[in-house]
């Protein structure tokens, strides 16, 4: 019931605005992309290679000769496909973690406590290069990586959260009242801790893009078949002390979509906590949620 | 027998027929630009040298990798025989040899006044026992490329001499390789982390990620080391290369990649060099493999693909079209074979029934994405989509050298003269011509080494002409020497770095 | 409290069993091993099969897994499957490096975080306190390798400051020399870093503001600011403890790609480096020890928050 009228309450954020606006114009670049981009992202062009923003390679071209405008505009649907789903599927883990360290008996729930304890230690990049060490580097290596590594993150930080509710009153009131574990779950519990886990879903979203920017550098994540700005930012990269522009653009995207997320969690967060100024313990909100070097 | 490069020196030069580059190589007169020391050698200096791939232990007999020969044979370890940096067999620690004239009998005379690091003195003895080791113990490197001898005599202290079961044209370079590094008998030093070789610098210190460091034998038999001590740093990432050579942290900094190149040349009073090597940037096909078995798409693919541009991209490269380079013998140049022509591969793919083709590049994740970017686009323009799959090396040692599991791949192989392995119908290419494998054999059992040349240059063009692989191109090192450098080697510098004759001049 | 104690403590050495057994396994998944590296392409099965053997890779997985385990207990984290030195020393040597720069790059994000967080919170709805809450939100949002070489493009090329890359080979023998090569990569992730956790610091001081204590100070006849720092501060400092913590696990065991960038040899390159050349024991030995580490901090943080703040006790 406090979801309806969201998107308007977001929107009036300065936050929410700039969060959705980034975030439109990035999905519409990348449906765009599968129509239409100036060039074939793929075409090399190697005469005209490491060419200068102007016409009619607006932003200039890579060590091959592909446009970067191009190529950023195709990478815009690897950002969206990456951020979505290492989202849902880091916010899967951690709804589910969370809920398993929180709702069960003691003995379940110390041992997942721990268990969340060990996993927090392997960092994103590990569990990514055992993933791509198996099935070779992808984006699903992104993932699948950055959904279990932030989702044990997840869980780690709204685990204590959902307890708490799970013990307040309203919530004990229902199971006293007759309802079944389950409605009780839907009825009380479900609707206060949404809140919670539609933030992280947020926040996982731009850990999953700095990720994939992070992996493709080191290889495990897209490849060229893909394009990406992970990759195309690791590519360029190489040369920034000879070719310093080209580097900006795929930088500038990513800076720029991960900012929109982040900020968007904070709308989000502004706008579903009622009690954000009262007398909350400083709890999951804003504990940093990914550490540099780990993820990118 | 094959190394592989860690990653290629991808460096810029603009396409020249790959003959006139065979010959300068070979002529070595673009090699060795001196630049102007300020002052005279000095013989207490440190040279610092940058190099990319790290060994992962020193073990020169057990583990294989370029990275162990590059800088540890003629430095700390030497052989009867060795090879120049144009790949000429010259004398080592034998002082002369002798081959009989039926190819079957190997005489060497040792120097005198041999001594390993650990103290033994050199006799014939010790190369026996080597030797001997190398032919019984199947775990060490180089036991196959002494097939063919079948006894190793030591008639005086000073006398070596094999014996062959037949002629093996190969077996000379093959002593200037593993194979023929001479060790002290019964020693026991342990090789992953220590050396006792009888070269010009000894193993001071060696630390996983840290580098190497030489320091120079004042008990060498030979001329003594032109520098008092070697730090050999090891640096994986170009651009942070070339950062530690313009701050002054390097003296020499090899495989400078070409599009980082402008930042060196003549700044801080560096000079570049370029030098040919035997790196073959090599697209393997799985012969074995459907639809790779049709030799129509394998002709399909190699048409598709420019590599007078790609050579361009790459940067410091030349075009290669078979599996011989420049500096081995047999060398020709056959680019009629599988000039660019993109509408001749389409019509290709039709006749064979294989428009709309998908197929699968493996590739090390070390290389970068140069050549996985130009195949993508080639192949894309005439109608086949290829999707690229990095791995480990590890992983691609399984899964293609092993399993044979792949479609296509793309690996550098560095080592010279090593066409044997398309006459190896169990190598990871799968290519099985029954023609290719008797030219071989009788290019490898002839006792002349111009006829065995013209023999392995029939086979080399049987096998491109088969397209049994893609030869992208084959590599150029760029070295980067600085100020005060000189004598520093200028080719082959991915398989063999000669650090004796290199002075550094420190005012 | 010596029964929490005690619970905890049984926890942790669980944790580490159960650590050690999902590491051996998850290890034992991975293609290619060790062997055929050595073995190379001039390898023959036969070479691969007898190098396994030497290195005890063809015994029975429960065996090796007892073996390890059982060497760990006496201290023993066994030798590199390919260069043969023992784990700890690698790891020790390798520390040396990654450690100072996670402290350093902790003690700079502190210094940009925490006054630039109280600031921009105290001033918060003022042109000062948004313009610093802008810039951190950007900050935190740059990839970390786009920042270090930006870093490298400014100080070490064009003002030649500080050093490109690299770690000096005698290591901490020359500390000026050592600082200097961490001063950038430490810059790198402390900026970014103290831009997220400026964040943390904001909202935490924030919600101290709003704290009734912090109004009972008022109260009391302090001002704001005192009472801010001398009611609100413990609890913010707390937090900021906590979190920091756990960043500072994350970086000793995470600095991959900034070891790359900068060519450092710590921690996390030797671990991306070994499981590339799939030195099992190598890694094995690192991951342990490194979650261990976490696993430490984790429990000496929840000790402190029992110590501390018995309503935490309740959250179970």
């Amino acid at each position: 019931m406090s979801r309806m009228g969201l998107p308007s309450r977001l929107w009036r954020l300065s936050t929410g605005r700039f969060g959705l606006i980034v975030a439109g114009v990035v999905v519409l670049t990348a449906l765009v992309s599968l129509v239409w981009t100036p060039f074939d992202p793929r075409t090399v062009d190697i005469s005209h290679r490491w060419g200068l923003p102007g016409w009619p390679h607006v932003l200039g071209t890579d060590g091959t000769g592909r446009d970067i405008l191009s190529l950023v505009m195709a990478g815009a649907r690897t950002t969206v496909l990456v951020a979505i789903g290492a989202g849902l599927v880091s916010t899967a883990v951690g709804v589910l973690l969370a809920s398993i360290g929180a709702l069960t008996p003691r003995w379940t729930r110390e041992a997942v406590a721990v268990l969340i304890d060990i996993l927090i230690a392997f960092p994103v990049l590990l569990i990514a290069m055992m993933i791509s060490s198996v099935w070779g580097g992808s984006l699903w290596v992104v993932v699948w990586s950055v959904g279990i590594g932030f989702g044990v993150s997840i869980a780690r930080v709204t685990r204590p959260e959902l307890r708490r509710v799970s013990r307040s009153d309203y919530v004990l009131a229902g199971r006293a009242s007759g309802l079944t574990a389950l409605q009780n779950l839907r009825r009380h519990l479900l609707p206060n801790v949404a809140p919670v886990f539609i933030v992280q879903l947020s926040w996982s979203m731009a850990v999953a893009v700095l990720a994939e920017a992070g992996l493709s550098y080191l290889g495990f994540g897209a490849s060229v078949t893909e394009p990406s700005w992970g990759l195309l930012l690791a590519d360029l990269q190489q040369y920034l002390q000879v070719h310093p522009l080209s580097v900006v653009w795929p930088g500038l995207a990513i800076t720029l979509t991960v900012l929109a997320l982040n900020l968007l969690g904070d709308a989000l967060r502004e706008a579903t906590d009622p009690t954000l100024r009262g007398r909350h313990v400083p709890g999951p909100k804003a504990i940093p949620h990914t550490t540099p070097g780990v993820v990118a | 027998m094959h190394s592989f490069s860690s990653r290629p020196a991808l460096l810029r030069r603009s396409a020249v027929a790959g003959l006139g580059i065979a010959a300068l190589a070979l002529a070595g007169c673009t090699g060795s630009p001196q630049p102007g020391p300020t002052g005279e050698p000095d013989p207490d200096a440190t040279l610092r040298l940058g190099l990319v791939l790290e060994p992962d232990n020193l073990d020169i007999r057990h583990t294989s990798g370029a990275a162990l020969e590059q800088i540890l044979i003629d430095n700390v370890y030497e052989g009867l025989v060795t090879r120049t940096e144009e790949n000429e067999i010259v004398p080592s620690l034998a002082s002369e040899y002798e081959v009989s004239e039926d190819g079957l009998t190997y005489t060497f005379t040792l120097n005198e006044g041999v001594t390993f690091h650990g103290g033994g003195e050199l006799t014939a003895s010790d190369v026996v026992e080597t030797y001997n080791q190398v032919r019984s113990d199947e775990t060490l490197i180089g036991h196959d490329q002494l097939a063919h001898v079948v006894a190793v005599d030591a008639p005086d202290d000073r006398t070596v001499v094999l014996t062959l079961d037949q002629p093996d044209q190969n077996l000379l370079f093959a002593l200037t390789g593993r194979a023929g590094l001479v060790f002290d008998e019964g020693d026991e030093t342990d090789l992953k982390t220590a050396a006792n070789g009888t070269g010009p610098f000894t193993l001071a210190d060696w630390s996983q990620g840290d580098g190497i460091t030489f320091t120079r034998n004042d008990e060498y038999w030979g001329e003594a080391a032109g520098v008092a001590a070697v730090e050999v740093s090891y640096i994986p990432d170009f651009t942070a290369g070339v950062n530690a050579a313009l701050d002054g942290s390097l003296d020499v900094l090899t495989a400078v990649q070409a599009d980082l190149a402008p930042q060196l040349d003549g700044q801080n009073g560096f000079t570049l060099t370029r030098g040919a090597t035997t790196d073959k940037a090599t697209l393997a096909f799985n012969n074995q493999a459907a639809p790779l078995d049709d030799v129509r798409v394998r002709e399909a693919l190699r048409l598709a693909i420019d590599h007078e541009a790609l050579v361009e991209a790459v940067g410091a490269a030349t075009t290669q079209y078979g599996p011989i380079p420049a500096l081995d013998p047999g060398y020709e140049d056959l680019s009629d074979v599988a000039p660019f022509d993109p509408e001749r591969a389409k019509e290709l793919l039709a006749e064979a029934g294989q428009e709309d083709l998908e197929l699968e590049l493996t590739i090390p994740s070390f290389y970068g994405t140069t050549v996985s970017t130009f195949l993508v686009s080639a192949f894309n323009d005439i109608g086949v989509e290829l999707k690229v799959d990095p791995v480990e090396f590890p992983t691609w040692l399984q899964d293609v050298y092993t399993n044979k599991d792949y479609q296509l791949s793309f690996v550098l192989h560095v080592e010279p003269r090593d066409f044997g392995n398309f006459a190896n119908p169990d190598y990871y290419f799968g290519y099985d011509n029954a023609e290719v494998q008797e030219l071989y054999a009788e290019a490898t059992s002839t006792v002349d080494p111009d006829e065995s040349a013209e023999l392995l240059a029939q086979a080399a063009r049987i096998v491109s002409e088969d397209h049994a692989a893609d030869w992208l191109y084959t590599g150029e090192t760029i070295t980067a020497v600085g100020p005060g450098v000189a004598g520093f080697p200028v080719h082959s510098i991915n398989s063999r770095i000669d650090l004796a004759a290199v002075t550094l001049a420190t005012e | 409290m010596i029964r929490y104690l005690l619970t905890r403590l049984t926890l942790l050495a669980v944790g580490l069993l159960v650590a050690s057994a999902l590491i051996f396994t998850v290890l034992r998944v991975l293609p290619g091993d060790v062997a055929q590296l050595i073995a190379g392409t001039q390898g023959s099965a036969a070479q691969v099969a007898e190098i396994r053997r030497q290195l005890g890779l063809d015994r029975p997985l429960w065996e090796q897994y007892a073996d390890w385990i059982g060497g760990v207990l006496h201290g023993d984290l066994g030798v590199s499957m390919l260069t043969g030195s023992p784990v700890a020393d690698e790891l020790w040597e390798k520390a040396q490096v990654t450690l100072p720069l996670g402290i350093l790059s902790m003690l700079i994000a502190l210094l940009i975080s925490v006054p630039f967080g109280v600031l921009s919170a105290v001033r918060r709805g003022r042109a000062d306190g948004t313009a610093i809450s802008v810039v951190s939100q950007g900050l935190a949002a740059v990839p970390v390798v786009w920042a270090g070489m930006m870093l490298v493009v400014l100080f070490a090329v064009v003002l030649g400051w500080l050093p490109a890359q690299g770690f000096p080979r005698s290591g901490w023998a020359a500390p000026g020399l050592a600082l200097r090569s961490l001063m950038l990569p430490a810059l790198t992730i402390g900026v970014v870093e103290g831009a997220m956790l400026l964040r943390f610091v904001r909202s935490a001081t924030l919600q101290a503001v709003g704290q009734d204590f912090v109004r009972t100070g008022a109260a009391k006849g302090l001002t704001r600011t005192q009472a801010l720092i001398r009611h609100g501060l413990p609890s913010v400092g707390l937090s900021i403890v906590t979190v920091l913590g756990l960043q500072v696990a994350g970086i000793v065991v995470g600095a991959v790609v900034i070891e790359l960038v900068f060519n450092l040899p710590g921690i996390g390159r030797m671990l991306a480096t070994d499981v590339g050349s799939r030195d099992l024991v190598m890694v094995q030995g690192e991951l342990l020890v490194l979650t261990g580490f976490v696993l430490l901090i984790g429990f000496v943080v929840d000790l402190v928050h029992h110590a501390i703040d018995p309503r935490q006790r309740e959250a179970g």
